[in-house]
């Protein structure tokens, strides 16, 4: 009786299995495949050949028993050994510091070369017999680099660019760390993982666009417009947001507890005791924000097609590509100089700001 | 309490959220839709209905005119023909040899007893520089007769480094040093301070278990360091892959001349603004944002294995 | 093998312009630790324990003195060529290898050493008659086995494949007495190898490095704060304070004849009472009581400090020395009684059988003269009697 009512029921299955029992016939001999592949491959790992290593006569044969351990100095004197260890100690030493200063003196050498140059008459650049300073210092390459190089102009322009850009850059970071650290509101964290995202995304994709985008607003054609062009693209800074939040975080949540209390505003916490408390990182983000304009140069020379609309970088570079004939090293080195010694003044002041910003970069891990 | 935030905090954001719309968001789908286009032309905002010949073209597998009698058809572009070969090349050059550099300085730096700040400094000073700059202070350097063919004997035009008339692989070489020298003050940076971050004992161990200063650096330092090697390489190879400012800095205009070609990826996507061919321009956008994300993904699963958080 | 100290001083410079004065971790320390022998530094945080170990490894550099293995001067022998095994405090495992890999490091640094064989698998003799002996790298079998062998012993078989994190604290701990020991070291230094263990665990592992002492016979020596520990496992012990040695011997007698005040605190759970007492006639008095009878010597009456063990007292009618118990611990298989004594502010405990009836309120109670002690109150607190 039970056996009828089954026998339709396997039938239909084994009907409808033709389908199914292919998958499962395929399933298991993929498997079965895949199996053999990854056994095969078993071999070359390390798992593989310990187990290959077990399996070996030798490791059988292979007794430690009785085995005496010793170090490869052995058998010599202590004092013979202290005295290798001594030299040794020397020698690491004298080669460390000789590949350190090594590497030192070419990290340093084009920076002088560049003055050295700036100081050489072009004759003089250009003999075969090349001299490691100046035969007759010259400082006439820097009167005449104006002549070539509007340093005014590009500087005053890189200026106003940097201190818009920066300050803009620094009120929209500041504001959005804060929401993104002590502000409560839904989508936040969508948000803000979003927003980390598009750091992964190479300029190159958005350069194009925004090309379109400020010429069709019609900023390509006038002086606000350049400028708006250079600045207002740059007032997001998706890193910097994401280590003034870092900053903030670490702000203990007591203070804006207390400051609750007080009847503070969230607005005046912010101002008054976030941002103080925040000023190293923000200092940081100040000045590698204005480095970063001062050494900005593809968007700039795509938008700026006047030659008194160019930034320093652009001017820079365009000032000295046209030139026919022997090219005037004593010229572009002094223009150099004068690109490079404000970044080096910056440095100088500012070392701490600009070594713990970058370095910060390293620890987000 | 939250609900009265809700709205404050979008306030908050609301700077950056506009900003990235205008000029984040609606880019990046923009740029995604223009590689679609065919014919786009960004003046007239016109085009021609949606291709996938744009990467074709770009990667030549396509005719770039095919209107043209078939012999005149060029299917090789100046994409396929020098920029993806020369930005491998510089991207498998400079990366990998401007780290192990840049370890060799850090770690030398570590163990010195004196002047580590100093020489740390000086190490940093190339990160302060522009790069335009400093490019051309190199094409100083590099000039048939520069001071590099001076050390080496060669002085005179045949000896050219970057100058008319010599080889790719000459300006290649200059490129990459150029590069390498201006990497190394951020990886060092990094490195220090992840070597600062790790514990002594574990060098205490090692002296203990007998371990030399080779195998100390290369079976604890460096496993130890992993988290900082990673990050860097991920950052290296992105930079690498975008190399632009360098070229421009060393050689000018980068184009090709007679002898040599230095074209890359990035100039060519900058190239098509000014030609007006923004669709190929935002294909090689979108591949090179491809590649960039595969190579990403590939090192994080690579170092799911190998670094050691 | 036997390790001497001898007039070994660790001095950490200060910084006079900050008006911070030098540091002697270590004074002028002379000890023999016997070969083969479990052997303890024991002493309170900064009591210079761990800095003489470091010293004995080579990590820390002696400012003076010497430090002797076997007949080898070894104070200027950097560390990795000492040939000792240690155990950090925080173990040190590395973290990105396994177990494996961890017990197996110090191995790729070793060499084996043996004979070299003719063909007919005679010794070869050198010049000098004696057999040639070659080094040559260990083989990654010889590794493996060594590991395994290692491995079996502290018990950590089964983690081999894992990486430090995923282990116990315990575990942790066998793993690094593993790496210490694979390498068949000469001396074995465990630096407060229990400190980051639970109550049960460290009584467990304590047994275990006494076991495993015991069975490879290395001489060991090993830090603590913790008096019971020490007292425990080791063959002998030395009880240190701000980097000067108190007293050295077998825990028993250092416990039943304790050099100074400051030992006798030192050993012993619960701590040993003191009372403020005198000699007069070459007895020990509190008070008007008489809690022992000098017999070995004469010693001139004087006021002194009266120490007298927990297990000391014995509540009894016809005792001498009052108390007023506040409060009756029981803990199984003791009790332990505190009370006052009319003539201290500090409270006192004593240690009785379980089966003793006492009650709170006023009572009288004996003194073993043995568990009885008088120190001097001048200089080091010596003990006179």
């Amino acid at each position: 009786m039970s056996n009828k009512e089954q026998l339709p029921v396997e039938e239909t299955q084994n009907e409808r299995g033709g389908f199914a029992s292919f998958l499962k016939k395929t399933k298991a001999a993929a498997q079965g495949a895949f199996q053999s592949i990854a056994k095969a491959l078993h071999r070359f790992t390390s798992a593989g050949r310990y187990e290959k290593m077990l399996a070996s006569p030798e490791y059988k044969a292979t007794s430690v028993k009785g085995m005496v351990l010793v170090l490869q100095e052995s058998g010599q004197s202590v004092k013979a050994i202290e005295r290798a260890q001594k030299a040794g100690r020397v020698v690491s030493l004298v080669v460390t510091y000789a590949f350190i200063g090594f590497m030192a003196l070419v990290v340093l050498f084009p920076f002088y070369w560049m003055i050295i140059t700036s100081l050489k008459s072009t004759t003089e650049i250009r003999q075969t017999q090349q001299t490691f300073f100046p035969n007759t210092v010259l400082w006439s390459n820097f009167v005449n680099v104006f002549k070539w190089f509007d340093f005014v102009t590009y500087l005053r322009n890189t200026v106003i660019v940097g201190i818009i850009s920066t300050l803009g850059t620094l009120v929209t970071t500041i504001l959005a760390a804060f929401a993104f650290a002590r502000l409560e509101f839904k989508g936040r964290d969508f948000f803000f993982i979003l927003i980390l995202a598009t750091m992964m995304i190479p300029g190159e994709m958005m350069v194009i666009t925004n090309y379109i985008t400020v010429s069709y607003l019609g900023w390509l054609d006038n002086v606000i417009g350049v400028f708006s062009a250079m600045i207002v693209p740059f007032w997001v800074s998706v890193f910097y947001i994401y280590l003034l939040r870092q900053n903030f975080k670490q702000i203990p949540n007591e203070l804006y507890l207390a400051a609750k209390v007080d009847g503070k505003s969230d607005w005046s916490f912010l101002w008054q005791v976030m941002v103080p408390l925040a000023a190293p990182t923000i200092i940081s983000i100040f000045i590698l924000k204005l480095m970063g304009a001062w050494n900005s140069y593809v968007w700039p020379n795509l938008v700026a097609s006047k030659d008194e609309w160019r930034l320093i970088t652009n001017g820079l570079r365009n000032s000295f590509t046209t030139t026919t004939g022997d090219p005037q090293y004593g010229l572009q080195m002094a223009a150099t100089i004068l690109v490079t010694v404000p970044l080096l003044l910056l440095f100088i002041f500012f070392r701490k700001y600009i070594m713990r910003g970058v370095g910060r970069a390293g620890i987000k891990g | 309490m939250i609900k009265k935030n809700n709205w404050k905090g979008w306030l908050y954001l609301a700077p950056i959220i506009i900003l990235m719309a205008v000029f984040t968001f609606y880019p990046l789908i923009s740029t995604f839709s223009i590689a679609f286009m065919k014919d786009y032309d960004y003046i007239k905002q016109t085009s021609a209905g949606f291709t996938f010949d744009n990467f074709a073209i770009v990667l030549g597998l396509a005719p770039t005119n095919p209107e043209a009698p078939v012999e005149l058809q060029g299917y090789v572009t100046d994409v396929v023909r020098y920029a993806i070969p020369n930005t491998a090349i510089i991207t498998f050059v400079t990366v990998p040899l401007s780290i192990i550099i840049a370890l060799a300085i850090a770690v030398g730096l570590n163990s010195i007893p004196k002047f580590q700040k100093i020489f740390q400094t000086i190490f940093f000073i190339p990160y302060v520089t522009n790069s335009i700059a400093v490019g051309m202070v190199f094409a100083v350097l590099f000039d048939y007769n520069g001071i590099v063919n001076f050390l080496l004997g060669t002085m005179g035009r045949e000896y050219a480094w970057i100058d008319l008339g010599a080889p790719t692989w000459k300006a290649m070489i200059a490129l990459c040093i150029y590069i390498i020298w201006s990497s190394l003050p951020f990886k060092i940076l990094i490195f220090l301070s992840g070597l600062a971050g790790i514990d002594k004992q574990y060098y205490d161990a090692a002296k203990i278990d007998s371990a030399g200063k080779f195998k100390t650096l290369m079976h604890v330092t460096v496993p130890l360091l992993s988290p900082q090697i990673l990050y860097v390489m991920i950052t290296s190879f992105i930079g690498a892959f975008k190399e632009y400012d360098s070229v421009v800095g060393l050689l000018g205009k980068p184009g090709t001349d007679a002898t040599k070609n230095m074209y890359t990826v990035v100039y060519y996507i900058y190239d098509t603004i000014s030609q007006n061919n923004v669709h190929y321009g935002s294909a090689a956008a979108v591949l090179l944002f491809v590649v960039i994300l595969a190579f990403t993904g590939i090192q994080f699963w690579v170092s799911k294995k190998r670094v050691h958080y | 093998m036997e390790i001497r100290l001898k007039h070994l001083t660790k001095i950490f410079p200060g910084n006079p312009k900050k008006n911070i004065p030098d540091t002697h971790a270590v004074e002028d320390l002379n000890l023999t630790i016997p070969d083969g022998k479990l052997y303890a530094l024991l002493g309170p945080s900064g009591c210079g324990k761990s800095t003489t170990l470091n010293m004995i490894a080579g990590l820390s550099e002696p400012s003076s003195g010497e430090i002797w293995f076997g007949d080898e001067d070894v104070t200027d022998l950097s560390p990795e060529k000492r040939g000792i095994g240690l155990v950090f405090q925080n173990y040190a495992l590395y973290p990105h290898m396994t177990v494996y890999k961890n017990v197996a490091f110090p191995l790729t640094n070793l060499r084996v050493e043996e004979k070299v064989k003719d063909a007919n698998g005679n010794d070869v003799l050198d010049e000098e008659g004696k057999p040639l002996v070659k080094k040559r790298k260990l083989t990654k079998i010889e590794i493996d086995k060594l590991v395994r062998e290692t491995s079996k012993i502290v018990q950590i078989e089964e983690y081999l494949w894992r990486k430090p994190s995923q282990l116990s604290g315990g575990q942790q701990q066998r793993v690094a007495i593993a790496r210490a020991l694979v390498k068949h070291p000469r001396v074995l230094l465990l630096d407060e190898p229990l400190s980051n263990l639970d109550a049960r665990l460290r009584l467990q592992t304590r047994e275990e490095i006494r076991r495993i002492q015991k069975s490879t016979g290395i001489t060991t020596i090993f830090v603590t704060h913790d008096q019971e520990e020490a007292m425990s496992i080791s063959d002998e012990i030395v009880v240190m304070k701000l980097g000067v040695e108190q007293q050295a011997g077998i825990p028993q007698e250092v416990y039943n004849e304790p050099a100074n005040r400051f030992v006798a605190n030192f050993l012993g759970t619960p701590p040993i009472n003191f009372f403020h007492g005198e000699i007069r006639g070459n007895k020990i008095y509190i008070g008007d009581a008489m809690v022992k009878e000098i017999t070995d010597k004469t010693l001139p009456d004087q006021k002194v400090t009266v120490g007298i063990r927990p297990e000391g007292i014995v509540p009894s009618e016809k005792g001498v020395l009052p108390f007023h118990i506040d409060q009756i611990i029981t803990q199984g298989r003791d009790i332990i009684i505190q009370g006052d004594h009319p003539l201290e502010t500090r409270p006192c405990k004593f240690v009785v059988d379980a089966f003793t009836d006492v009650k709170v309120g006023d009572i009288h109670c004996e003194v073993k003269p043995h568990k009885c002690f008088a120190f001097s109150l001048e200089g080091n607190e010596e003990r006179i009697a």
